[in-house]
């Protein structure tokens, strides 16, 4: 954005100094035309003040030897300007075939000046000055025919270099005015088009803020451009990590609540359970007891085995035990679980419906606490087992994730599988399936799996089956548990 | 001619420039409060107004350096300068030989200056003049031809004719002559003879090289038959009550012209090398000229029939 701001503002100083300039450079030219068009008005205004100068000393001429003729003085004050208004003329700058006719004007004048001073000075018969007279006469009669030509080619000229200047200058004011109107409305657009382009995105974090605000965690900023995108996507970050934190919060508020249970039914619940197992047991013990009401009370043992275990999930849940790190070979770890587990749940034996799929690759030793990770895959195996009661495939995969450091770990059943609706809570605790679930397992595996910086999802299809993925750093917890 | 809106104004500018301030106007002189005021006149040497023009740097320079303002007084004849200088006004002029003889004896003026040529004279002379062609080689020849004078009041024009009349024993030339005139100028008499206008001339002969040079015909067609004793330049004199320290501060920077740079553009414009001091004794051979021929200058008609 700062660049586009940069190079918006260049843009608009670039178009404006242009502007300028053209603005300059008419207007230039038109005080060009104008001078020029006041140059040729002066030319034709001195060369019309020449010619009454040579009427005024052909009418001297004329009345000379009258009672009306003008003093002497007079005169020759007026040849003089007559002489020297031609030679203003040469002041400015002519063509070449404009320099030859005023030199032959000059020529002429001068000619003019030399019969004028001959018939000034002259003294002689009547007949010889009258000749004089008369050539004088006749001299001016020529030079004013050759100024009345002169003038005539000139006043052609002049009005169609006027007729040229004037549509020029008319051309020029047109297009002044084009731009003095063009300049604020392009000038607007331009500005109301950075406005925008600042302004909409800042709406669209505003509103996504408001939503935010408002409790509307799932809202996300949509793509926006440059600065503004790179806003949006931090604000969408900012969104998905205080979704997880909510999530998390929540977490911590249940786990705070089972944590109070747990400890009540500890001080409520298992010193009675306890009285209850010793006690149902050293009656199980006696011999008057019949043998079908000790059947009965190992029942009653058993049940309260049970509920004893359920405590223990519920202080595990509640109060999880500090991992302790150590290197772990993960695929000897999930092996010996699974030959465990196996064994004491009579599986891959007797029941031959069951098949067992192990694909160890080989994957580096991982920072884990054994005993944890065990609980996580006996959990996960007991699930899977328990997903397949009429039989099927219980599969254990482990690879090293390409281009990370972190193993995978797939364990994956073929049993009924998760409805779609349910597949989002089964991490929750005390969600479960099962009639006699705590609801529990998967919970504390997570937690478990998270307190090693991993994290456990989950992928299943209705009839076709459920896999667990769980993806563990190689070099240890990478974040600090919830 | 269809005249747009912006016309007006175009020529509202064009008028207010060409008022205001044409540069081509001729303005009139400077105003010159307290500054004295000198009148000088000129003689038609040559075509009035090429005179005007010569003199013109001339005054200016001299008004510059003496604090003065002169105004030049242009004089179609020769005599009127003896009829004008005191009804005109005049304070000075630059007189011929013969017209500062007349004036010195009639009005009592006194010469100060006068110029030194480019060839190093100071003097000029007379001469008589005929086309080639004409056949005319001396008096005899000039029977019944037309004759073309400068001015009664001209040494060159007049006197040296009236000589060269005299001494080939021709007591009246109106007589002898078919036609006689004055054509006013030495060189409308040089070009007249040259133009066959009038058969014989007489004019200067500054004036005669000077058109010779700048004309090829003058040499190549006219042929000199005789020429006068040489005589002082034109010079400058002044009226005789003239303020003595005026009349010294116009000599001083006449005399002194050769030697300041601006001078000597004026006097290089002017034809001249410098200008040097002229006395009464100068014009002797004109006076000697004079009693050769018999006039009387205390009575002589200067005026043109």
């Amino acid at each position: 954005m700062k660049r586009k701001i940069i190079l918006g503002l260049a843009l608009y100083s670039v178009v404006f100094t242009l502007a300028g300039f053209y603005v300059i450079h008419t207007i230039r030219t038109a005080t060009a035309d104008l001078d020029r068009l006041i140059t040729l008005h002066q030319v034709e205004i001195l060369r019309e003040h020449y010619l009454l100068q040579i009427k005024k000393v052909q009418s001297d001429l004329t009345l000379m030897e009258t009672p009306h003729s003008r003093e002497f003085d007079t005169v020759v004050k007026n040849v003089m300007n007559m002489g020297r208004i031609i030679d203003t003329c040469f002041d400015c700058h002519h063509t070449p075939r404009g320099m030859e006719r005023l030199n032959n004007l000059k020529a002429q004048t001068g000619r003019y000046q030399d019969a004028l001073s001959r018939v000034l000075t002259i003294r002689a018969n009547a007949r010889r000055f009258a000749a004089e007279e008369d050539a004088a006469f006749r001299t001016g009669e020529e030079l004013i025919t050759q100024v009345r030509d002169m003038i005539a080619i000139t006043t052609s000229r002049l009005g169609e270099s006027t007729q040229k200047a004037m549509d020029e200058i008319e051309r020029t004011k047109y297009i002044l005015f084009g731009l003095v109107m063009l300049g604020p409305l392009v000038s607007a657009a331009l500005g109301l088009l950075f406005i925008t382009g600042l302004t909409r995105p800042l709406k669209v974090l505003l509103e996504s803020t408001r939503k935010l605000k408002n409790g509307d965690l799932d809202h996300r900023v949509p793509e926006l451009r440059d600065e503004f995108g790179e806003v949006g996507a931090s604000f969408n970050e900012m969104s998905i990590s205080l979704k997880e934190q909510m999530r998390k919060m929540h977490r911590a508020e249940q786990m705070a609540v089972v944590g109070q249970l747990a400890a009540g039914l500890a001080h409520e619940v298992k010193n009675p359970m306890a009285g209850i197992k010793v006690a149902v047991s050293v009656l199980a013990g006696e011999e008057y007891i019949a043998a079908e009401d000790k059947g009965v009370l190992q029942k009653v043992i058993g049940e309260v085995t049970r509920l004893e275990g359920l405590m223990k999930d519920f202080l595990n849940f509640a109060r999880p035990q500090k991992s302790r790190f150590e290197p772990v070979n993960l695929n000897h770890v999930l092996n010996t679980t699974l030959t465990f587990y196996l064994k004491a749940h009579s599986i891959g034996g007797k029941n031959e419906t069951t098949r067992i799929e192990r694909d160890f690759q080989e994957i580096p030793q991982i920072m884990a606490d054994t005993s944890q990770l065990q609980q996580v895959f006996l959990n996960l195996f007991l699930n899977a087992v328990e997903a397949m009661p009429q039989g099927g495939t219980l599969a254990v995969h482990t690879r090293l994730e390409e281009g990370s450091d972190r193993v995978r770990i797939e364990v994956s059943d073929t049993g009924k599988g998760i409805r779609e609706g349910l597949l989002g809570k089964v991490f929750e605790p005390f969600f479960t399936t099962k009639a006699k679930g705590t609801g529990l397992g998967l919970a504390i595996s997570r937690q478990l799996i998270e307190q090693h910086g991993g994290t456990i999802g989950v992928e299943s299809r209705a009839g076709e089956g459920t896999r667990f993925t769980i993806r563990l750093p190689v070099t240890g917890k990478e974040e600090a548990p919830a | 001619m269809h005249l747009r809106p912006f016309t007006p104004f175009a020529l509202a500018a064009c008028f207010l420039l060409l008022t205001g301030c044409s540069p081509n106007e001729p303005s009139s002189p400077p105003k010159t409060a307290g500054r004295p005021v000198l009148v000088i006149g000129l003689i038609p040497e040559q075509n009035i107004f090429k005179q005007l023009e010569r003199y013109e740097p001339l005054a200016r320079y001299v008004a510059g350096k003496t604090g003065t303002k002169i105004e030049l007084k242009l004089l179609p004849r020769y005599g009127n300068i003896i009829d004008n200088f005191q009804s005109s006004g005049l304070d000075g002029a630059f007189f011929g030989s013969f017209t500062y003889s007349l004036a010195h004896a009639k009005l009592g003026v006194e010469v100060l200056a006068r110029p030194m040529s480019l060839d190093n004279t100071s003097t000029y002379h007379g001469l008589i003049f005929v086309r080639k062609d004409s056949g005319i080689r001396n008096a005899r020849g000039m029977k019944g031809k037309r004759f073309a004078f400068v001015d009664k009041a001209t040494t060159a024009g007049y006197l040296l004719p009236l000589g060269y009349f005299h001494d080939n024993g021709i007591p009246d030339y109106k007589t002898y002559l078919k036609e006689t005139y004055f054509a006013g100028t030495h060189e409308d008499v040089v070009y007249d003879v040259l133009n066959r206008k009038a058969d014989v001339g007489a004019a200067k002969n500054t004036v005669y090289q000077r058109l010779a040079k700048a004309d090829p015909r003058i040499p190549g067609e006219l042929v000199v038959l005789t020429r006068s004793p040489d005589v002082p330049e034109n010079g400058l004199a002044f009226r005789k009550d003239i303020d003595p320290s005026l009349r010294s501060r116009v000599r001083d920077a006449l005399l002194s012209m050769d030697r300041d740079p601006d001078g000597k553009k004026v006097l290089e414009q002017f034809g001249a090398k410098r200008f040097i001091e002229t006395t009464n004794a100068d014009y002797a051979v004109v006076l000697k000229y004079v009693e050769d021929l018999h006039l009387n200058l205390a009575n002589y008609d200067y005026k043109n029939d």
